[in-house]
């Protein structure tokens, strides 16, 4: 509850070019390198463009102040809902922005989820909650980099726009193995001492890469692949890290994206995530802190969520603009909702039980609604979909019928969402 | 224990004599100036009424026709109307009768939004009206027209007062500003930093200038809420900044209880300088404290009610000779419990909101 908490506040440490091949090194003996059971699956899925923006709201963004407002009923609160660009649907009043975008966007209004806890429903909800089956899974941005690779662009694959400190995140990988970790890069900054000292001249840095490249081999020789493969990973990511210093450049952004996606962090942080869309990395994830609102949450809300409009709607219309939101699958979500009763703190506690996401882009309908909830928005009203529903349709929504793709866990055939679940037709296009 | 804060109790000292239980829950309640009601503002779009004229309050026909939250009331000092406002955007003033309350006017498009705050003029002449969309407006009490307005702020206004000398008016933002202004000119008078109740966490604004409220002869400016440590679940101490109304100089910064009794939700300041006030807390927390400010500590404190919203003074007599014998006080609280993550059902299967028990108290000694 208490969002200065470790459970609300994962406890990243920061990332410098040494410690971030050192961490994901030393991350391969506890994980084998994992991969695709059929590697010709995976050959076909990589030369495929699809990519994915994951924007995690952390702390639970309230759905009766976003996505699925109930004005004027027992547990409505204060707000009005507004109409949208798609006729007869209505969202919150703090989202102005946003609803001029609906027409390209789904969202979700009957998930039903299992984990009211943020320690648990974190991990739970990005790792798809699938049967347990006495391993970890691995977060959805270590899956889709793992089933589709890091494309042509030879960037990291999963990477972690976030505030505060960076990482290598290697414990998102789950049984793929550290090489499909998330690349934390903390307020969007690059690693430290990432780039080439300027005493050293880029002949000297590839002499050095060429040795580099001698003793990784003559180290590989005498150790399994899985840890040489890894190794090779991270010293090649931080390398063409090095030759993208302008990823990292916001001084390059213009004012009026500066002003459109907002001079807050999220919108620093959202703007830094398109520019990695456009470079080409595989899966994006631009991350909110301090929505857990225990207290204060309309106030609260009031002034988180004209942020969160600003920065979602203008990357919204700017991938639709430019064609991305084509091959772009973008998901806003959190780890659950909030409670319709509103506590003696005027907050909203954790609430799984009835709760939305927003969705837009490839392979998703565009300005449709699916599911309900009730009229007090206390429980759903249609078919409730887990999160495991949702990792089959964004799974799908990619190109990669999970019905027929498996993980391999150093050989164990896993299916890469919850075998009894299904992927909701409703919203795929 | 000095004989001062002796004799202070002696008027003071809450005796309970009463709960009404409310549901759905509702954040503030005032008796009317002239003792015969007691209304009460909430999150279903009504405006609770009782009437206390009798052994216990009996409930009357509440005001309808609000949307969202009624978030504010306002008495006018001599007639029974009570104005209320809206989180749409909606001001009404109503009659009140020992029956139904009859509509006097409704402006229904006041504000675009949350009207955070209204307030009457001491002549009865004038609203005063603030919301998130930063227009400070004046009304006519007599009809609803707009008299004035003016945009002072450029971050959400969240609260105001009329001074009581009857020609100024304060408003105070997100961000801990607050201003005083001539407001038949609009021309700005002071400003007040309570910037220490604002803190930018993260995303979220947190805290700001939630409450204002002038001395009875108006030489003293309070601005109230939480000196914040966090935002999300809002953590800090419930704090209230006294400054001179003529200096802007900072006379007293008072801190009304540790980190998790969080807001300082209402003020009254009493004609004889008692500040009776309450904190909200975190779910279960939460007191009713009367201070003096040029005290060390306060006089009387009770945490038996948790999270409380309002408080309320009735008042027959503002001669505390006369006081003593027939002050009356009500405190909007939530039932205990009121918080948890998941679902908690009743016996019936039905999934339950909250209750406000509105403590009802005479002051002092028993006559």
């Amino acid at each position: 509850m208490n969002p200065n908490s470790s459970l609300c506040m994962p406890n990243e440490h920061r990332l410098s070019r040494r410690r971030l091949l050192g961490t994901a090194a030393g991350a391969v003996g506890a994980f084998g390198l994992g991969g695709l059971l059929q590697p010709a699956v995976a050959n076909e899925l990589s030369k495929k463009d699809k990519q994915v923006l994951f924007i995690w709201i952390d702390g639970g963004m309230s759905q009766f102040e976003s996505w699925d407002p109930k004005p004027n009923t027992l547990f409505g609160g204060p707000f009005r809902a507004i109409p949208t660009s798609v006729p007869g649907v209505h969202i919150s009043e703090l989202m102005p922005q946003t609803a001029k975008q609906m027409h390209h966007m789904a969202i979700v209004r009957s998930l039903c989820t299992q984990d009211n806890s943020h320690s648990a429903g974190v991990a739970r909800i990005q790792r798809g909650d699938p049967k347990n089956r006495g391993v970890t899974y691995p977060y959805f941005g270590s899956a889709v980099s793992n089933l589709l690779g890091p494309g042509s662009s030879n960037l990291p694959s999963y990477v972690w726009i976030k505030p505060g400190s960076g990482g290598f995140i290697h414990e998102d990988a789950g049984f793929l193995g550290p090489k499909y970790g998330a690349l934390a890069f903390g307020d969007g900054k690059p690693p430290e001492n990432l780039m080439r000292p300027e005493s050293i001249s880029e002949s000297e840095d590839e002499a050095r890469h060429q040795l580099r490249g001698i003793v990784n081999a003559h180290y590989a020789n005498r150790r399994r692949p899985v840890v040489s493969e890894a190794n090779k990973y991270v010293f090649d990511t931080a390398r063409t890290l090095m030759h993208r210093r302008e990823l990292f450049d916001e001084t390059a952004f213009s004012e009026r994206d500066r002003e459109r996606y907002g001079t807050h962090e999220f919108g620093r942080h959202m703007l830094i995530g398109r520019k990695m869309l456009e470079a080409g990395v595989r899966f994006v994830k631009v991350n909110s802190y301090g929505w857990d609102t225990h207290g204060d949450n309309f106030n609260g809300h009031l002034s988180l969520m004209p942020k969160f409009d600003q920065a979602y709607s203008a990357v919204i219309e700017d991938l639709a603009a430019s064609g991305m939101l084509d091959h772009v699958l973008v998901i806003a979500m959190s780890e659950f909702g909030r409670t319709p009763r509103i506590n003696g703190h005027i907050g909203r506690d954790h609430w799984p039980e009835s709760w939305s996401l927003a969705m837009a882009g490839c392979g998703v309908k565009k300005g449709v609604v699916v599911g309900k909830t009730n009229d007090k928005g206390t429980f759903v009203d249609s078919d409730p979909l887990d999160i495991g529903h949702m990792f089959h349709t964004w799974f799908r929504a990619l190109g990669i019928d999970p019905n027929e793709t498996q993980f391999s866990n150093a050989g164990q055939p896993l299916p890469i969402a919850h075998d009894d679940l299904h992927a909701c037709e409703e919203v795929l296009a | 224990m000095n004989e001062s804060a002796e004799l202070l109790l002696d008027r003071y000292e809450p005796h309970e004599t009463g709960q009404i239980v409310v549901e759905p829950q509702v954040t503030e309640a005032r008796f009317s100036p002239c003792g015969r009601f007691l209304a009460a503002t909430g999150f279903d779009a009504r405006v609770r009424l009782w009437s206390i004229t009798g052994e216990k309050p009996t409930e009357l026909p509440a005001i309808v026709g609000h949307n969202g939250w009624v978030h504010s009331i306002a008495y006018h000092p001599t007639e029974s109307i009570l104005y209320s406002s809206d989180s749409w955007g909606q001001i009404r003033a109503t009659r009140l009768t020992d029956e139904a309350p009859q509509e006097h006017w409704t402006c229904p498009t006041a504000h675009d939004g949350w009207i955070r705050q209204i307030d009457i003029s001491s002549d009865g002449n004038l609203l005063a009206s603030a919301a998130p969309d930063r227009d400070i407006c004046l009304w006519s009490t007599r009809d609803g027209s707009l008299i004035t307005k003016w945009k002072g702020h450029d971050e959400d206004i969240q609260s105001l007062r009329f001074h009581p000398g009857g020609n100024l008016l304060a408003t105070g933002d997100a961000r801990g500003l607050v201003k005083i202004w001539e407001f038949r000119t609009g021309k700005l008078i002071r400003e007040f930093d309570a910037s220490s109740l604002w803190l930018l966490h993260r995303l979220q604004d947190v805290g700001g200038a939630r409450l204002i409220r002038f001395n009875p002869i108006g030489t003293q400016l309070a601005c109230g809420g939480v000196k914040p440590s966090s935002g999300g679940t809002v953590q800090g101490e419930p704090t209230l900044l006294v400054f001179d109304t003529e200096t802007s100089e900072l006379k007293a910064n008072l801190t009304f209880g540790v980190a998790n009794d969080c807001y300082l939700q209402d003020v009254h300041w009493t004609d004889d300088d008692v500040l009776i006030c309450v904190t909200s807390g975190t779910p279960g927390a939460g007191k009713l404290i009367m201070r003096r400010i040029e005290d060390e500590k306060a006089f009387y404190e009770t945490t038996k009610m948790p999270n409380c919203m309002s408080v309320s003074l009735l008042s027959e007599s503002s001669d505390p000779r006369n006081a003593r014998q027939s002050k009356q006080l009500a405190v909007v609280t939530t039932n205990r419990n009121s918080n948890g993550n998941g679902r908690r059902i009743n016996k019936n299967g039905e999934y339950e909101g909250n209750n406000s028990p509105i403590f009802l108290f005479r002051l002092g000694k028993k006559v």
